[in-house]
């Protein structure tokens, strides 16, 4: 087995992990446990995008994990955000 | 090799489609936003898998990032008027 | 030893890191289906993103095919570091303050 087929098959492990964590995000209990599911999504899709990118041969892929990366950051953000005076009661 | 990425191919679609469909399916606000946000993230795997790592990048930016953070602001405000006018904890 | 030796350990240790990184995204999505609590869940969570992707980039980093890959690869590491430990702190403050269940 050449290393672009190890990568690929590794890829695919990883990926089948990520269709099992996204039940995490259709029953989870609270909105926290949803978006603690979309955090792992989005990292373990960085991982995915990593071992495709010299198993497909493309190495722009990595450009698209780094907005992965930023992105996963934004949506917490704007997922723990509070309004001041609103968000109390 | 093939074998692999056919088996990958339809991992891919079928959790594309059933992600599409618990999205729409879904009652609850917050509930369907989460999942238009694991839906974008996987909806630029398969633009990555389909080698077109620009359309990948615009739509993990576009449709999942910032789209999801507005409906996630848009979800919150909807969930608390709903909360103030009927005057119940949803 | 000769280059084809060389090459052989770097395929081999790549492998092995790539194998341990897959083995911490597995233990980390079990972990977020099967625990009871929140606060467990993320514990499992921070495992995963952490040393998980750590060292699937690290497995890919001889691989490179140029040294700006490279860099990027370790740029998304500590991006994804930073990212993680802030977003699980947010999530658990934000559980702990008790409001994570105002707007279901």
């Amino acid at each position: 087995m050449t290393m672009p087929a190890v990568f690929l098959t590794l890829a695919l492990i990883l990926l089948i992990t990520m269709a099992a964590g996204l039940a995490r995000i259709v029953i989870g209990p609270t909105p926290a446990d949803r978006m603690m599911a979309a955090q792992l999504l989005g990292t373990s899709g960085i991982g995915v995008l990593m071992l495709l990118s010299p198993a497909l041969g493309i190495p722009a892929l990595i450009d698209v994990g780094l907005i992965f990366a930023l992105l996963a950051a934004v949506s917490v953000a704007a997922f723990t955000r509070r309004r001041v005076g609103q968000d109390q009661a | 090799m093939n074998l692999i990425l056919l088996i990958f191919d339809a991992v891919l679609l079928i959790t594309l489609l059933a992600l599409a469909a618990a999205a729409i399916l879904s009652s609850e606000p917050r509930r369907a936003v989460m999942l238009f946000i694991a839906f974008g993230l996987w909806l630029s795997l398969v633009w990555a898998r389909l080698s077109a790592p620009d359309v990948a990048l615009a739509e993990a930016a576009i449709g999942a990032g910032i789209g999801g953070a507005l409906m996630l602001a848009a979800a919150r405000r909807a969930a608390r008027r709903q909360a103030t006018s009927s005057e119940e904890p949803s | 030893m000769g280059e084809a030796q060389i090459a052989l350990a770097i395929n081999v240790i790549s492998i092995l890191l790539a194998v341990a990184g897959t083995f911490f995204f597995i233990a980390g999505t079990l972990g977020l289906l099967r625990l009871p609590d929140i606060f467990t869940r993320l514990h499992a969570l921070t495992k995963a993103d952490n040393l998980g992707l750590g060292l699937i980039l690290l497995a890919l980093l001889p691989h490179a095919p140029t040294l700006l890959y490279g860099a990027k690869l370790l740029l998304l590491w500590v991006l994804v570091l930073i990212g993680g430990a802030t977003g699980a702190h947010l999530i658990a403050k934000r559980a702990l303050r008790g409001d994570g269940e105002d707007m279901l």
